[in-house]
């Protein structure tokens, strides 16, 4: 484990809604570490958009404060926070416009005002990182929907924000190019990225998240490994998300330990 | 979730209006319009208009009228500058008071004051109409006199996509701003307007062949879930709008004391306090629109 | 399970977009019967042919996409080509993986009636149906709501209720739980298997969810390049396991451990993979 550094603090936050007088978010605190996997986790309406929405100043707390590596969201304005905090909408469609696949990577860096050979480097670095070579000169309409989405991941890391908020990763995608992301997650995290997956892919939950926030109702009602989490009965329920399918039988089986994966299972059912 | 309000649109009530038939409202809607083209009087315009405030308080649809009064309120107002100074009349033309290099014309602030009048009344009655009927009632009594069964869903499907596509819209743009774009001027449309479209057309292709599963395509005879009921009273209410607006335009048309397009005199002082009021109103306008679309 | 009359055969049926496309064919040589009352479910991955091969069933494909076609198609003994929209529609119902792109009408009611209205339904008939299928979907009393202020979940269930108002006989199903989240997938499975049990209708559904298919479906299809590669039970599908892992798709994670035991010299499962939890936990125990 690296020593922990935050790199979000979310202090006390309140967050309501003024049309129809919602509160959303409901005095929520907690701090994420660089370097992190978090998963979030809620249903609809529980505030999991909301908290997300604020780490990158789309939305501004009621009350309380966000510190994104110390520094206080408030002042900020979504253009400045993008080159800190990274947001992968869950369609990529609602970020994808320019004509090639390079034009999109080089788009952020531009808005930024970087230097050419600086927007070069990154843009050489993010086909690298994402394995787009052969799609450069591609328009990304044209690309098929799973590639796409990696396009429009790819098009937030140009930017090299610390933190990436994933918005269901994985969703829509087959099983190649989830494995694929999956993969990608953790390289981020080897680059020293910090990654917030909003997502109900429990694979990816059990697999490649460190840690898991759920919410409710505005509320942080759990915040711990997938392994505890995933055995916390009544939490998981609240959240209709049933812990993978392998999880599910270890529990049945009231093996020793929460299992996460088809291998860890091998295991325990070795010893 | 998006918010799904189209600015101008059925306001729910009970009201007496609300109960009639759609028909009957287009009647008068229609009767209006022509009484408007008819005159310039501005007397009789100005009594149009009051019976026009008048159903707005039974149907108590105010709050919703008066916001689209104050969109529209103040572009009139233009008419009256313009007018004043350029009147769209047959010359000749009796000047007033000049302003500078302007001359405000008898005929120009006449005929300002009578198209803002008629703006105000065809408003006025199309509002009614369309604030007390569901979209749904007015698109499914046009079809019985009428209206193709496809048009009608034409009609319903775009009024459906204009909030659908505004959401779209906001949720793109906070995409973009995500990535750094300035959200204003220029170099913001085309990556906030790409994604909309795409969307939008892949939305059409996939409704169409949803639609083809429900039978849109068959040929056969098609009803209509919506009932729409017209009874004696909506009978009457619509041969009453008839009336008014036949009767209205055969004395406007018949009795050429009615225009008083050259013996209404207005007062220099009448003529500048409207002048500069409509001025100072439009220019205030500008600037509030201009800062909330700065501020967007 | 006793299997129904067949209602819907493919018969060397192969058909290709006139759009370009990577591949010639979107479906190739398809031979396939399914039976009255069949949950079937369609696995493989985007692209693979199963969207084409669905929109076959109620002749979308090839009356109004334009493409090449050969082969027969029959559902319920009539030929797609030479149907009527109109006896289509009363066939086959479909639901597709985005609901919001689906609705297009002002209320819930609305939306439901469309169908019934080309279809020249009495207002009366159309009265009695709309709260009947709101029913069934477990929406009742959202009536006058607006489709679009409606949750994914509900929508998608919207869609279903749409589908069945019109009274058909088979339901087909493309990835409808793909854009909805965990509750709203859980109501519509529920929905389909209820309707799959309670009222006999044959489900034809395309999705990712391989646990979930494992066990509610009858049938298991998996599909690559165009093509049908295997067709059987869940069980006789999914142990191939090391097939479907190279087709890039999943098979249950219990099957998966199942597979890996049996490689590493476990006898237990010679007589074949569970495929469900239940399954699986007995087979531990």
């Amino acid at each position: 484990m690296m020593s922990a550094k935050p790199i979000v603090q979310v202090e006390n936050v309140t967050h309501i809604y003024s049309r129809g007088n919602v509160v959303a978010l409901d005095d929520v605190s907690l701090t994420i570490n660089r370097g992190e996997i978090v998963g979030l986790i809620g249903q609809n309406g529980s505030g999991k958009t909301t908290l997300v929405k604020h780490m990158n100043s789309l939305l501004k707390p009621t009350k309380g404060r966000i510190l994104i590596d110390g520094e206080d969201t408030e002042k900020q304005s979504v253009q400045a926070m993008s080159a800190k905090v990274g947001y992968v909408y869950q369609n990529p469609n609602h970020q994808l416009f320019a004509r090639t696949v390079v034009d999109e990577l080089e788009f952020g860096p531009r808005n930024l005002k970087l230097d050419e050979a600086e927007i070069e480097a990154r843009r050489e670095e993010a086909i690298e990182f994402f394995g787009l070579e052969e799609m450069r000169e591609l328009h990304p309409y044209r690309i098929g929907f799973p590639l796409r989405k990696l396009v429009g991941m790819a098009s937030i890391f140009t930017m090299r924000p610390d933190v990436f908020i994933l918005d269901e990763p994985t969703t829509g995608q087959d099983n190649i190019t989830t494995q694929r992301v999956y993969k990608l997650i953790r390289r981020l995290r080897e680059n020293g990225h910090t990654v917030i997956c909003v997502a109900h892919d429990m694979i990816l939950l059990a697999e490649v998240v460190d840690r898991l926030l759920v919410m409710r109702d505005g509320h942080l009602i759990a915040d711990d490994t997938p392994r505890k989490v995933f055995a916390m009965n009544e939490i998981m329920e609240s959240t209709h998300l049933a812990p993978p399918q392998i999880t599910q039988l270890s529990l049945q089986l009231n093996k020793r330990k929460v299992v996460l994966s088809v291998d860890e299972m091998l295991k325990e059912l070795k010893s | 979730m998006q918010g799904i309000a189209v600015p101008i649109s059925v306001v729910p009530g009970n009201s007496p209006i609300h109960r009639i038939n759609p028909l009957p409202k287009m009647a008068w809607m229609v009767g209006v319009l022509v009484i408007s083209f008819v005159t310039r009087n501005p007397v009789i315009l100005g009594g149009v208009f009051l019976l026009g405030l008048l159903f707005v308080t039974i149907a108590q649809i105010w709050p919703s009228y008066l916001r689209v009064v104050m969109i529209l309120f103040p572009i009139s107002l233009t008419l009256i500058l313009l007018q004043s100074i350029a009147p769209a009349f047959p010359q000749p033309w009796s000047p007033i008071v000049d302003v500078g290099p302007f001359t405000i014309w008898q005929e120009g602030i006449y005929s300002g004051l009578s198209l803002l009048l008629r703006i105000m009344c065809m408003t006025t009655f199309a509002m009614v109409m369309i604030m007390t009927s569901h979209p749904s009632d007015i698109f499914a009594s046009m079809q019985k006199i009428g209206l193709p069964y496809t048009m009608n869903f034409i009609l319903t499907m775009t009024l459906q996509l204009i909030p659908i596509l505004q959401s779209e819209f906001n949720t793109v743009l906070k995409a973009q701003k995500s990535r750094g774009l300035k959200g204003t001027g220029f170099a913001a449309i085309l990556p906030s307007m790409v994604p909309v479209f795409v969307g939008a057309i892949e939305r059409v292709q996939q409704l169409s062949i949803s639609l083809e599963s429900r039978a849109f395509g068959s040929t056969g005879k098609k009803t209509s879930y919506r009932q729409v009921q017209f009874g004696l009273k909506d009978a009457l209410v619509m041969a009453a709008g008839m009336a008014f607006s036949c009767i209205m335009s055969y004395w406007l048309l018949t009795d050429p004391t009615l225009d008083w397009s050259r013996t209404l005199t207005f007062s220099p002082a009448f003529a500048l306090t409207l002048f500069f009021g409509a001025g100072i109103g439009f220019l205030l306008f500008v600037v509030l629109a201009l800062r909330l679309v700065l501020t967007a | 399970m006793a299997k129904g009359k067949p209602v819907i055969e493919f018969k060397d049926v192969s058909f290709a977009y006139a759009a370009a496309s990577d591949r010639p064919y979107a479906i190739e040589d398809i031979n396939l019967t399914i039976y009255e009352g069949e949950y079937v479910a369609l696995l493989g991955l985007n692209g693979a042919g199963k969207t084409s091969l669905q929109l076959c069933i109620n002749g979308v494909i090839p009356n109004s996409i334009m493409g090449e076609f050969s082969g027969e198609f029959l559902v319920y003994g009539q030929d797609t080509e030479t149907a009527s929209v109109r006896e289509l529609a009363k066939l086959v119902g479909m639901v597709f993986d985005n609901p919001e792109f689906q609705l297009s009408q002002m209320s819930v009611a609305e939306e439901i009636a469309l169908g019934m209205e080309n279809l020249g339904f009495s207002f009366e008939e159309m009265n009695r149906i709309i709260p009947e299928v709101l029913e069934i979907v477990g929406l009742s009393g959202l009536e006058e709501r607006s489709p679009f202020a409606l949750s994914g979940g509900q929508q998608q269930r919207l869609s279903i209720a749409s589908a069945l108002a019109m009274r058909p006989k088979i339901l087909v199903m493309d990835e409808p739980t793909s854009n909805v989240d965990p509750i709203g997938k859980e109501e519509i499975f529920a929905v389909a298997a209820k309707l799959n049990k309670e009222e006999n209708m044959t489900i034809i559904m395309a999705e990712h969810e391989v646990e979930v298919m494992a066990a509610y479906a009858d049938r298991v299809i998996v599909m690559d390049q165009g093509k049908i590669l295997l067709n059987g039970t869940p069980k006789e599908v999914f142990s191939e396991s090391d097939l479907i892992q190279k087709l890039g798709l999943r098979t249950p994670q219990v099957t998966e451990l199942a597979a890996k035991l049996h490689k590493k010299g476990s006898r237990k499962y010679s007589k074949g993979y569970p495929v469900t939890l239940d399954e699986a936990a007995a087979s531990l125990r």
